[in-house]
């Protein structure tokens, strides 16, 4: 991962540093992050942007994992076919994490990318941290 | 395939693939044998009379519940129960070498530890537990399955559950169905169907007892919304289990929660956007630029900081009540290690241990514990150290780390001050320190002893000095030596080489009384349960202190297991942290010196940047390059009552009391 990156500072910024975001578990083990604005990103972003960021992506976990009618469903289908469904069928999770993953390229894209920001779809890291890594912004002078 | 296989080698390894053992297959084999086996027979022997004689739906009845059994069953078996892949490298460095073996967090209003994990390199979410025989951390880890040759988690105990549910009712229709056709077949026992539908009764009868009591077992913790591994540890026995949410919530969870998603074998698409500079900045606030004015430059690990002192958690009995944030007994500049210990994040000394970073100040922090081990001044001096920067040996220091952090804990831990130390350290009595937010001095205090995390994974090598699970201040450091063997202070002191903790932990003893080795010994040498070694009569640092600047060795090892010499290697994270360290106590009984410098030097920065000033010998200096110059005070501080300044690679100096 870390030569990935490095591979791809070749051709842009080098990375300064990482800012790991812990999960919140002030609520039990469901799947949300701290909002708590990081120290190293205060130069660099701002505040209301991170909380927004990290704000939509607890929702999004939560509805993923919400106890619902759908979830219910698709245990009982899954039960009937003897679980030979998720061979052809994605789970609901599934379905929310692609969601997220395209909230997260939309957001590089749109906004921590021009700060010289870059976030790391969580689900790799075992859903355990939101991995910002900071460039190196030559054009000022890294911090 | 969306299920899920747990694959080897697939994205995110989740561990290197372990010899083949057959006996690993032995039960899961006989499971599967058994099952299908009795329920083919089942079958073919017992059911055409019965579909004969009462109905034909009695074999389809049987059908559809064995096809639902082994569904289950092969689900429960094949099916990644949850496994975290394993941190990598980057992340690691955020919980540097000060980071101390348990961060609590609070869920739901009650103190949940996590511990470190020096497998899988990182703080283990709660009810997430590493499994030994698979060698994975699974997330809501319930059991490892011998039958399913399967870890049961989140994702799969489901499955598992309803395996046994399944299975409990086959076994009670194969037994019921079974038993009909002999009674109505006494006459004719002799006929081959007869015998082998006795032979099926025989073994479902067997089977039911255990099956049956497995079920009702795992009922009652879905009902109580507990896993098998909480439950057999009692970790909720007297409290309270923050992870219930009511009975008929913890049954919808498990039933009709949405299947989880597997964090191995993703596919990890790399980045498309690209960045490049010149980057936006948002404009500075008042406050940002004032504050920038002030600040060094070092910013790292700061909020990694707050985050470690706001959350620490596992899925422990809650922990005691938090022992005060100070060691009661000690100024507040006792001693670097106190210093540094307040300053540093309330952390149990017990520091990871990480290969390419070494942060002694972490350790020193270890060492501030009791108010007898305070100015670690003396500790710090090594004359002989030229620590070399990035010295991985530096950073293996579990006993030295260790032994500070037992002694600071002990000393913490109870509250006590002083010679409270020992006592307090033994008030830990095996319990990890909880309380990550404890000052260092109480971490370093107790962590030097017990909690070291290669305590965990070392098999309690150090011995006296590690005890498992005991005092809070496990250093990760040490809990990473996980392959290593013991973990010996001696061999921290003498290995000169290699760099992996790995030689330290070889080379760690029980400490041995000559002076070469006084760290060591004092730290090991008295004959102290796990998180009381690290506190040293008074004579013994005493006779470590004389004997510290003299063994001294060039080697990086050894100098970093002198408390006097910070290896510029240690990470730079510690800066925030070595910055706000005070001045050294004062007039630290010079015994405890040389057990608190040894202790804060493995600890890493922490120590080095207490001024030394009283008696307290000079802090030690942080062993990173970068940290270094910011924060120590070493130029300017002046050994008193006899301090001996000594300077080291790096530009530290060092103040060893004498």
């Amino acid at each position: 991962m870390a030569e990935t990156h490095s591979l791809q500072d070749l051709r842009q910024a080098a990375v300064t540093s990482k800012v790991f975001v812990q999960r919140d578990y002030t609520s039990g083990t469901i799947c949300k992050f701290q909002t708590k604005f990081p120290a190293e990103l205060e130069s660099r972003m701002d505040k209301q942007q991170f909380e927004e960021t990290i704000q939509t992506l607890n929702n999004l976990y939560a509805e993923a994992e919400k106890l619902g009618g759908r979830s219910y469903l698709e245990g009982c289908l899954a039960c009937l076919t003897a679980y030979t469904i998720f061979l052809c069928m994605e789970t609901h999770y599934e379905k929310v994490l692609k969601k997220i993953a395209k909230y997260i390229q939309e957001q590089n894209e749109k906004i921590y990318a021009p700060l010289g920001l870059l976030l790391t779809d969580p689900i790799e890291r075992g859903l355990r941290v939101v991995e910002i890594t900071i460039f190196e912004d030559r054009s000022i002078g890294s911090r | 395939m969306p299920v899920g296989l747990s694959v080897d080698g697939a994205l995110g390894y989740p561990s290197p693939s372990r010899p083949f053992r057959p006996s690993r297959y032995v039960p899961v084999s006989a499971a599967t044998a058994f099952l299908v086996g009795a329920s083919t027979l089942f079958l073919c022997f017992t059911c055409p009379w019965l579909a004969e004689r009462f109905s034909s739906s009695i074999p389809l009845y049987n059908v559809v519940v064995f096809l639902f059994t082994l569904a289950n069953f092969c689900m429960a078996t094949f099916m990644d129960p949850g496994i975290f892949p394993r941190a990598e490298e980057d992340e690691d460095k955020e919980d540097d070498f000060r980071a101390p073996l348990y961060k609590t967090v609070e869920v739901r209003g009650i103190q949940v530890r996590m511990k470190w994990c020096s497998t899988c390199r990182f703080y283990r979410p709660p009810r997430c537990s590493h499994c030994s025989v698979c060698d994975n951390c699974v997330e809501e880890f319930d059991h490892h399955c011998p039958w399913v040759n399967n870890c049961i988690g989140r994702r799969n105990y489901r499955y598992f559950f309803l395996f046994l549910l399944s299975l409990t009712t086959h076994i009670m229709n194969v037994f019921g169905f079974s038993l009909l056709y002999i009674l109505h077949h006494t006459k004719h026992l002799d006929q081959v169907d007869s015998g082998v539908t006795m032979a099926v009764m025989c073994v479902s009868g067997l089977f039911f007892v255990p099956v049956a009591g497995l079920t009702g077992f795992h009922i009652v913790l879905v009902a109580r919304g507990r896993t098998t591994n909480e439950q057999v540890t009692g970790k909720f026995r007297g409290g309270v289990n923050p992870f219930t949410h009511g009975c008929l919530k913890n049954i919808a969870h498990v039933l009709c929660g949405s299947q989880a998603p597997r964090y191995l074998g993703r596919l990890r698409k790399p980045h498309s956007v690209e960045v490049q500079p010149p980057f936006l900045r948002p404009p500075l606030s008042e406050a940002q630029l004032e504050a920038k004015a002030v600040d060094n430059g070092i910013q790292q690990s700061k909020s990694s900081l707050e985050i470690m002192e706001s959350q620490s958690t596992d899925a422990d009995p809650p922990p005691p009540p938090k022992p005060e944030h100070r060691y009661p007994g000690m100024p507040h500049t006792q001693n670097e290690e106190c210093s540094l210990l307040t300053e540093a994040p309330p952390t149990p000394s017990l520091y990871k241990y990480r290969p390419s970073y070494s942060s002694p100040g972490k350790n020193h922090t270890a060492s501030t514990h009791s108010s007898k081990m305070s100015r670690g001044n003396s500790m710090t001096e090594s004359p002989s150290v030229p620590v070399t920067t990035g010295q991985p040996s530096y950073r293996s220091d579990p006993s030295l780390s260790s032994r500070g952090g037992a002694g600071c804990r002990g000393g913490g831990e109870g509250g006590k001050a002083g010679s409270g130390g020992l006592g307090g350290a033994s008030t830990f009595g095996g319990r990890s320190y909880p309380s990550f937010t404890d000052t260092l001095l109480q971490s370093a205090a107790a962590s030097c002893s017990s909690s070291l995390r290669s305590a965990h994974t070392a098999h309690n090598a150090l011995g006296p000095l590690i005890s498992e699970g005991t005092t809070s201040t496990s250093y990760k450091s040490l809990a990473n030596q996980t392959r290593n063997g013991s973990l010996s202070y001696e061999s921290l002191l003498t290995h000169s080489e290699s760099p992996e903790f790995e030689s330290a932990a070889h080379e760690l003893s029980p400490p041995r009384p000559h002076p070469p080795h006084s760290l060591s010994t004092a730290a090991g040498a008295p004959p102290i349960s796990g998180y009381t070694s690290p506190f040293l009569s008074a004579q013994q640092r005493e006779g470590s202190l004389q004997a510290c600047p003299a063994p001294l060795r060039p080697s990086p090892n050894r100098a970093f297991l002198r408390p006097t010499s910070s290896p510029p290697s240690r990470a730079p994270p510690l800066s925030p942290r070595a910055r706000s360290l005070g001045s050294p106590p004062p007039g630290p009984a010079p015994g405890h010196t040389p057990l608190g410098k040894s202790l804060s030097y493995a600890g890493g920065a922490e120590l080095q940047h207490r001024p030394s000033s009283s008696g307290g010998g000079t802090p030690m200096q942080n062993s990173t390059i970068k940290q270094n110059v910011a924060n120590h005070n070493t130029p300017s501080h002046k050994p008193v009552g006899g301090v001996k300044k000594v300077t080291g690679v790096g530009g530290t100096t060092y103040g060893i009391s004498v």
